[in-house]
């Protein structure tokens, strides 16, 4: 399989901030289902938006779809970005379009710019919207919203529209913190066959260690800004997660 | 430090209350002339106020005098607020501290919106009738600037607390500039626009009321001239005109709002 996402050396550091991701070396195939873990604040939200280039990082190189993402220009990059798409931690929903506007939204990188002023979907995107909807059980609320949504609902939402990019990569950042077991199982089988039917590859940072086990091909550990464990779900055993979400020491503890 | 920081806030404290203190004994009110002073005030008042067949015949026969300077009244604040608005959505851009643009530049302008917005709408009304002399068209440019100068302001202010999600969510599936400012942007200033631009119109309704006083047209130069002549049903009738008028207004705007909340 090609590499979906080659990333080498990556470091950056948030402006008047300690740095976040250092010396991060990561290759990831197409068709992977990639589980990425670590604690609260290691920076797994950092590295996903260096990787469709919304962060430019301060160091090193992303190559994503064989494509140096850093070097790109905002023109190209919008390009780029049209085959990742990404679900946000915190949904970045527009809370005062319905649900299905906010699902088109999703389409918006192949629609020309004037019918998108308009509000002008061509019919085939508002069925494939539609058809997004129905695949994370919100179908009777397309007109309705998005403010008047529970955080659950939301974040469906959220994972309806980056489903109708139809990209090739999938970031996604939490995309099941906020929903019930049954929920977060359906929202699960949906990327998985998304993954076995149109070559998908996902990247999915979550907390949820026994739901990383279930569905991943392989676990990623980030600690410290790099990466220290990265191997298949069965070699995750306990003693593993303990040491990826074990509390850097403080110096002065010691 | 934190006593200073707590010293600063009470000598902070005492000044507003001196100001307070200070303001309400400048007043000089004369206690002793008190009484007859308020009685003077509503028998000025009850004067405006028609009592009997008579004076209602009288303020219905004022209808041809009042009809034309009310309508340009009108007329004056929607093409200030409707010109004002249209000229201060581009600047808005350029003013917001967040825009694309330098830093310096956003600075420089809002420096410039400070110091006009200082100067009040009669003055401008003043400079601009010495230019082009009296009529509605001095008093529709004042208003227009000053509208122009409060709400780019207000919408860059508005421009400043979007929200970064949205934007980002859009930049993400690929959408360029336009659909970011489109879908990422409108949403959520709109409300604000709408909001501020409506009560700009209330506002200058009041305001082209106001700059007709030294004739730049509309119903103020009616309402001064009844008082000066004591023609206080005339007063009246302009008064409850205005009263109505900002009131019908005032709803309107209330229902226009809550549809595009
Ligand atoms: N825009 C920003 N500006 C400055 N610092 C930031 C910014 N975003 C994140 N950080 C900092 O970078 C570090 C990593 O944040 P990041 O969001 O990548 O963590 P995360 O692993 O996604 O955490 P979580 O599991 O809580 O979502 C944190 O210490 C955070 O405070
Ligand atoms: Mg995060």
């Amino acid at each position: 399989m090609p590499d979906a996402i080659v990333i080498k050396q990556l470091a950056h550091t948030y402006r008047g901030g300690a740095p976040v991701l250092h010396g991060l070396d990561l290759t990831i195939a197409e068709g992977e289902f990639v589980g990425l873990i670590g604690l609260s604040g290691a920076g797994k939200s950092t590295l996903l938006r260096c990787i469709n280039g919304l962060i430019t990082p301060t160091g090193g190189s992303c190559i994503v779809l064989g494509e140096a993402v850093e070097k790109m220009p905002e023109s190209e990059r919008r390009l780029l970005r049209r085959r990742i798409g990404m679900i946000f931690q915190e949904f970045n929903l527009v809370d005062r379009l319905t649900v299905l506007k906010n699902v088109l939204i999703g389409r918006l990188g192949y629609l020309p710019t004037l019918s998108s002023c308009l509000h002008r979907f061509p019919a085939s995107d508002v069925s494939l919207a539609r058809e997004c909807l129905a695949q994370v059980g919100l179908t009777e609320f397309e007109g309705r919203r998005v403010r008047d949504l529970s955080g659950g609902q939301k974040q469906r939402v959220a994972v309806a529209r980056t489903i109708a990019q139809g990209a090739k990569i999938i970031l996604a950042d939490e995309a099941t913190a906020n929903l019930d077991v049954l929920t977060k199982d359906e929202i699960m089988d949906l990327l998985k066959d998304l993954v076995r039917d149109t070559g998908a590859t996902v990247l999915f940072s979550m907390h949820d260690i026994a739901l990383a086990r279930r569905y991943c091909t392989r676990i990623i550990g980030l600690k410290n800004g790099a990466i220290t464990f990265d191997a298949a779900p069965d070699q995750l055993d306990d003693a593993a997660v303990a040491d990826v979400l074990a509390r850097a020491e403080h110096g002065a503890m010691k | 430090m934190k006593i200073i920081a707590m010293l600063s806030r009470l000598v902070g404290f005492l000044a507003l209350a001196a100001l307070i203190v200070w303001s309400f004994v400048g007043m000089e009110i004369d206690r002793a002339h008190l009484p007859t002073g308020v009685a003077a005030g509503f028998s000025f008042v009850g004067r405006m106020i028609p009592h009997g067949k008579a004076d209602f015949r009288y303020d219905l026969s004022l209808r041809d005098q009042i009809m034309q300077p009310l309508l340009d009244t009108i007329q004056m604040a929607v093409v200030g607020t409707v010109a004002g608005a249209i000229m201060a959505f581009p600047m808005s851009f350029f003013a917001a501290r967040t825009s694309v643009f330098p830093r310096s530049l956003s600075a420089a302008i809002k420096s410039y919106l400070n110091v006009s917005r200082a100067i009040p709408t009669i003055v401008y009304a003043l400079i601009i009738l010495s230019a082009i002399g009296l009529g509605k068209t001095a008093g529709s440019i004042a208003i227009g600037y000053v509208t122009f100068i409060s709400l780019s302001k207000l919408y860059a202010e508005a421009l400043e607390s979007v929200s970064q999600g949205p934007i980002d969510a859009v930049r993400a599936s690929g959408g360029n500039s336009v659909q970011v400012f489109v879908y990422g942007m409108m949403p959520q200033v709109f409300p604000h626009y709408l909001a501020t631009s409506l009560y700009s119109f209330e506002y200058n309704l009041k305001d082209s009321f106001i700059v007709g006083i030294v004739g730049a047209g509309g119903l103020g130069a009616q309402l001064l001239d009844s008082i000066h002549e004591f023609k206080l049903l005339d007063t009246g009738v302009i008064i409850a005109l205005l009263i109505v008028l900002v009131n019908v207004v005032d709803y309107c705007s209330y229902r226009v709002r809550a549809v595009f909340s």
